[in-house]
């Protein structure tokens, strides 16, 4: 059928033909990026003329294609990007296993559907495979502990070893829910730093309060904290709290508060005596009413006091002296304040997190997750910055990135345990998938079954390939092994590999077969394509012949 | 009051009698098996009491005669024996440091730990001279005991046991995670875990006010042991160094010393004669648990008793 601007409507079989070229010019894109031996893929920049992006991460890439040329083709590839979008932002990896699987379901299902079977049927026994491939690798999952076995999941996920040692040591010490920062290094190196306690981005609300000048921060021991959201306007407002703080001799003051009028900081800079009573201030943690509540919640069980909540009717006129926190330390800059030893009941502290863990258990909100998961390491007591170096402001930028996947997905393998890797532990559920055949009659439902054991083993010949080894082979090598037993791509040898140390993250293993099969089951039943008259409008690219030449 | 905190002995106590008191009112050190005592600080010519509250020694001190003392804001260590001292500040606020432990491979890693009543662990790898704070994990600051893996070298683990329960370090004492301990039978005053750690997974924890309490499998579980006598504060828990093969297990109470000989399923006095009324303190046993072995027992008053 001939194309046309001017087309509205695209009917079967245009709709899977055109679906499917649009997958597979996405796919191909990815797939040599899939292993610890991967190809690169140069991408043109779009605003400026420098050099291309160089990209060996499946999810980046995909971000990077925003559109094809044709239609029909674009929307194909546009499922493809919106699927592997969503897997790196929810797990940090596993998008390149994800597009290949997919590219292999779909279109080994359209292959089938061709010769007069049902895609919805098809699609009820792809995803019924899938819940047996998912268990499967459910019982197969172990979880690892200790800096080396961390440190060996960091590898098999950026394949950076200097960058994975540091991750493993890091993770191996503030754990899985723990708080880590990766900044743009200073130099050519990796470096990490610790910090002990916890902190919050909020800083002091006057530079005048830093008494500290060569660190710029204001330390101060054995602290009460008043813990509020009010809006302090008037400085008589504050004064009895002052007032109290001076009875009861307490010689350091934290004051927290959303809001305070120049009037009331004027009140605490002049009344500051380091032998009467110092006093600093920070704004109230939070970005909207609900981070607030909870950062209020998490200082009062850290702390021992009682948080005192505007929306709540609460004014600093009820303020007494057993309502104040306390903490061995508190620190502040102009950037953060933070606390070290807080005198809150011990027991109440692991109640509440067992409460926020349990929650997160629950929670399928990544916006909430992560919230849940960032208080959490928080309240664990430390939290960690890893600076990553290099040679060039691009090298940097494309290892803090690659840092930062890895870290997401290093927790999610912490928290969810690991599989056999390189592809073995997709392979593994053939054995399943053949079971689940024998036993079936349905013609569509053996047809699933064969699409899934055809897809699982695609990951393993990919990263075999893309190694410069011969797939077949290898593969041929790994079906006389035992079970388990897959293709070191680094020593050139068929090992064990969990006793290689050769591992995936379970959870990104499972979001991949769950997104890949999903979207391409779903992709299956569309049998329509209804395009706009117009093109959507996307960033303006501008003609080569408009660039600067060299 | 003179509480004898802890008590420490030299490895090679049997040879050389060698043994430390921490006392409220300093430490103390003994050249003939704990007959008579010496004040151990002469030479820093205090001019007030130097409370001391945890004593430890190197496990190589015959070669190294490594002693470390942990005073209010610091640690006090020694090279000589005991006869000199440098200090090494904590941070501060001052903590005070509450107990200390070498670790088994000291003479290699040169690392040993302190726990303090409010401001967690610390830990130092150059031999006591540099002190940092590692609490990644350790909800409760409140550092009460530790003990430290006979296998260290390998595993990397020790315990502490603190207000509201237990954690365990796989990693030296970097990191602290809860261990299932409940936290209704918290505060833990004391552990000891087995010489065999490594394989059989056993620690026992001694509770203030709900006895004593046995894990075989790394503080995931855990059973009360003597519910019926031990009633008391369990202040120490010593195991005999052939532990689990002799199964002999010494906890001091506050008002006595019970014995057991098969694992704690049931246990009998120590000896008789203990000045139960004066109040015990701390216990060393630096020659076992047999029956003629020496025991030596520091009491709430000061003294420490040769048994």
């Amino acid at each position: 059928m001939p194309r046309s601007k001017n087309r509205r409507v695209v009917f079967q079989p245009a709709t899977y033909q055109g679906i499917q070229r649009g997958i597979n010019q996405m796919v191909e894109a990815i797939r040599p990026t899939l292993g610890p031996r991967p190809r690169i893929v140069a991408i043109d920049r779009i605003l400026d003329d420098r050099m291309p992006e160089l990209l060996d991460d499946g999810g980046t890439i995909a971000k990077r294609i925003i559109q094809l040329p044709d239609r029909d083709e674009d929307m194909g590839a546009m499922l493809v990007r919106d699927f592997l979008c969503r897997l790196q932002d929810q797990v940090g990896d596993g998008t390149a296993t994800a597009a290949v699987l997919f590219q292999s379901v779909y279109n080994e299902s359209v292959r089938y559907l061709a010769s007069g079977g049902n895609a919805m049927r098809l699609r009820s026994y792809l995803e019924k495979g899938m819940r047996a491939i998912l268990d499967h690798l459910t019982s197969m999952t172990v979880h690892l502990a200790g800096k080396e076995k961390l440190a060996q999941i960091a590898q098999a996920i950026c394949h950076d070893p200097p960058l994975a040692r540091l991750l493993g040591e890091i993770f191996d010490i503030i754990g899985e829910h723990g708080r880590v920062e990766i900044r743009p290094g200073r130099g050519r190196e990796l470096e990490r730093e610790y910090v002990e306690g916890m902190y919050w981005e909020r800083g002091l609300v006057s530079r005048e309060m830093i008494t500290d000048h060569s660190q710029f921060r204001t330390e101060m021991e054995n602290a009460a904290i008043l813990i509020s959201d009010l809006e302090i306007e008037e400085p008589r407002q504050l004064m009895p709290v002052i007032a109290l703080a001076i009875e009861a001799n307490i010689r350091s003051l934290l004051i927290v508060a959303s809001k305070l009028s120049e009037g009331v900081i004027a009140l605490l800079l002049a009344n500051n005596d380091p032998e009467k009573l110092q006093a600093i201030a920070v704004k109230t943690p939070g970005w909207g009413k609900d981070e607030q509540a909870w950062a209020l919640e998490d200082l009062a069980v850290l702390t021992g006091g009682r948080p005192f909540i505007n929306v709540a009717g609460d004014t600093l006129s009820q303020v007494r002296v057993e309502d104040f926190g306390h903490a061995r330390r508190v620190w502040a800059d102009r950037r953060n304040f933070g606390i070290v030893g807080g005198r809150g009941n011990p027991r109440a502290l692991r109640q509440h997190l067992a409460t926020l863990r349990a929650s997160f258990e629950r929670t399928d909100g990544p916006v909430l997750r992560e919230n849940l998961r960032a208080r959490i390491g928080k309240l664990m007591g430390g939290s960690a910055t890893l600076w990553v170096g290099g040679a060039t402001e691009l090298e940097i930028t494309a290892r803090q990135e690659l840092a930062k996947r890895t870290a997401a997905a290093m927790r999610g393998a912490m928290m969810e345990g690991v599989l056999p890797g390189g592809g073995v532990s997709l392979l593994v559920c053939r054995r399943v998938l053949q079971r689940m055949l024998d036993q079936s009659t349905d013609l569509d439902e053996r047809a699933a079954y064969r699409i899934l054991i055809r897809a699982v083993a695609e990951p393993i010949r990919t990263i075999i390939a893309n190694a410069g080894y011969d797939a077949s082979e290898i593969m041929a090598e790994i079906k006389l092994a035992r079970s388990g037993y897959g293709f070191d791509v680094t020593s050139g040898q068929v090992v064990d590999m969990m006793g290689a140390g050769i591992w995936d993250a379970a959870i990104v293993q499972k979001s991949a077969v769950y997104g890949a099969i999903t979207t391409a089951a779903l992709a299956l039943t569309i049998d329509v394509l209804v395009h706009r008259q117009e093109q959507p409008k996307h960033v303006t690219i501008r003609p080569p012949s408009a660039r600067k030449r060299l | 009051m003179d509480i004898v905190y802890s008590l420490a002995t030299s490895p090679n106590f049997e040879r050389d009698g060698i043994c430390f008191a921490a006392r409220a009112s300093g430490l103390f050190r003994s050249e003939d098996g704990g007959l008579t005592w010496q004040a151990a600080y002469a030479s820093l010519e205090l001019e007030t009491p130097l409370i001391t509250a945890s004593v430890a020694l190197s496990p190589d001190f015959e070669a190294d005669r490594s002693v470390f003392a942990g005073v209010p804001g610091g640690i006090l260590r020694s090279v000589d024996g005991g006869q000199s001292w440098y200090i090494a500040s904590l941070p501060s606020p001052p903590p005070f440091v509450s107990t200390l432990v070498v670790s088994p491979n000291f003479a290699h890693d040169g690392t040993l730990l302190a726990g303090t009543m409010e401001d967690g662990v610390f830990r130092s790898s150059d031999r006591g001279s540099h002190w940092s704070s590692w609490n990644f994990g350790l909800l409760d600051l409140n550092v009460l005991y530790m003990a430290i893996s006979p296998d260290f070298a390998n595993d990397e683990t020790l315990f502490v046991g603190t207000d509201s329960g237990i954690f365990r370090s796989r990693n030296g004492g970097r990191a602290w995670r809860e261990v299932n301990f409940p936290a209704d039978f918290a505060p833990v005053l004391s552990l000891a875990l087995s010489p065999n750690h490594a394989n059989d997974g056993v620690l026992f924890g001694g509770t203030e006010s709900h006895g004593l309490f046995c894990s075989d499998d790394r503080g995931r579980t855990w059973s009360r042991l003597g519910e019926d006598v031990v009633t008391d504060a369990v202040n120490a828990i010593i195991l005999s160094p052939q532990f689990p093969d002799k199964p002999d297990v010494l906890v001091l109470l506050g008002e006595g010393l019970l014995i057991s000989r098969d694992g704690g399923q049931s246990w009998s006095d120590w000896k008789s004669g203990l000045p139960i009324e004066q109040g015990l303190a701390s216990v060393a046993a630096p020659l076992g648990l047999n029956p003629e072995a020496p025991l030596l027992v520091g009491l709430v008053e000061g003294a420490v008793l040769r048994m």
